[in-house]
């Protein structure tokens, strides 16, 4: 029985210690925002928020995370930042196919909550560990930047 | 439930390490790129006696638990060690990989483990018997073979304070993020009244274990600039011969040829 915190809810899990962390969201949980790409750590799209800070669900065996506090997309969408990066996604037509979104919204939300106003560059580097085949990331750059400006005070 | 413990404590894992086959899970990175359903994992990742980076008069002492994030973050990190560990993979790899897993599992392309190699960093191994401090440079046997106990726990990194200066770093990858390194090499070199007090040199990536000449990086030792260029093609001649690159997903010539040439760039970076 494995202990932790789930979109703000205690929840206990019957998994075994070496499952990985993505398999049991989606399985145990049906959290099927994290998405799975590739399994070893490559493409970002099972990435959530642990105890702060952003990390592939996929690295991540359930034995190592009695305690800590996960956050998925499906927890963060019901914050303000998440409406702000929300529309500013939107607004510059930052989403294609979508299935690397989640985890670059999470990694947007990581991005900003260490530095609400990042340059071009930090953006790029916060985003590099998600990949995305549709828009060529300009886009995604951008809305990063415009939810900065936009969502002030947010962060 | 597959058995797994959560020792909160230093004393509390070497304890269950002593008795038990376990395998130590700091970060995660590498293990769960294949997990083994039958392992039981010795989670060490929640223990403070491995999470801190302090300092004393000698070294900079570091956890062997700290993930790469923690090592950015701290101000006490040295700025070449920095350097390393911001460009291995992307954020959320940083965020779990420690060093001790890097140096740990092996392999001659861990990029922390090439600057604990060119600071000649020593390991500190505990375990339940007692403890040993040892360069880092006997850790490894060949690929994948070191030669740590199986009931020991490596616990700290001991990074020398005053040979960290006027570094050189270079990482040849595919792409910027998320790129295993083809070749890495770092080169440090400092000069006092006027000359050459340390010059070290390592190569990673390129053979099983990473590469690191003091004898050839000697002949630089108490000479000045004008006497090192004196001696430089031989000192490029006798690395000709050290260093024998094995073949991977690129050739051997490829690093071989990559290896000196960033030997030469920081030769001349250092106006040799």
């Amino acid at each position: 029985m494995m202990k932790f915190i789930l979109n703000d809810q205690e929840v206990t899990s019957n998994s075994k210690a070496n499952e990985r962390l993505l398999d049991v969201l989606r399985n145990e949980f049906s959290i099927t925002g994290v998405k799975c790409g590739c399994k070893e750590g490559e493409c970002g799209a099972c990435s959530i928020i642990l105890d702060g800070r952003l990390v592939n669900s996929c690295m991540v065996a359930m034995g190592s995370i009695e305690g800590s506090t996960v956050i998925t997309i499906e927890g963060y969408r019901e914050t303000k930042r998440f409406a702000a990066l929300d529309k500013a996604y939107a607004s510059v037509s930052a989403v294609q196919c979508g299935f690397c979104i989640p985890g670059m919204i999470l990694a947007s939300e990581c991005i900003l909550d260490k530095n609400p106003n990042p340059t071009e560059a930090e953006i790029r580097e916060g985003i590099s560990g998600n990949l995305c085949r549709c828009t060529g990331y300009n886009a995604i750059v951008k809305a990063i930047s415009i939810a900065a400006k936009e969502g002030k005070g947010l962060w | 439930m597959v058995n797994c413990y959560n020792p909160t404590s230093l004393k509390e894992a070497l304890d269950i390490i002593a008795k038990e086959v376990v395998t130590p899970y700091a970060g995660g990175t590498d293990l769960m790129i294949e997990p083994d359903e039958n392992a039981t994992y010795l989670f060490i990742n929640k223990i403070p006696e491995m999470k801190n980076i302090v300092e004393d008069k000698e070294f900079i002492r570091i956890g062997a638990a700290c993930t790469f994030t923690n090592i950015i973050e701290n101000e006490l990190s040295p700025a070449i060690l920095k350097r390393a560990v911001s460009q291995i993979a992307a954020p959320a790899i940083r965020n779990l990989g420690t060093v001790g897993g890097n140096i740990c599992n092996g392999s001659p392309k861990a990029d922390s483990a090439l600057i604990f190699f060119a600071t000649d960093s020593k390991l500190r191994l505990v375990s339940n018997r007692g403890e040993r401090v040892i360069p880092i440079t006997e850790f490894y046997l060949g690929r994948k073979k070191t030669i740590i106990e199986k009931d020991e726990l490596l616990v700290e990194i001991l990074m020398n304070r005053n040979v960290l200066n006027n570094y050189y770093y270079k990482k040849v990858g595919e792409r910027n993020a998320l790129a295993i390194s083809r070749v890495s090499f770092a080169g440090i070199l400092n000069i006092e009244a006027g000359k050459i007090a340390n010059c070290i040199t390592a190569f990673g990536a390129i053979s099983d274990v990473i590469i690191r000449r003091k004898n050839i990086d000697a002949m630089f030792v108490g000479k000045t600039i004008e006497e090192a260029k004196a001696v430089k093609e031989e000192y490029l001649a006798e690395y000709n011969k050290a260093i024998v690159t094995i073949k991977g997903r690129i050739s051997e010539k490829y690093r071989k040829t990559v290896c000196m040439n960033l030997l030469n760039d920081f030769l001349e970076s250092n106006g040799i």
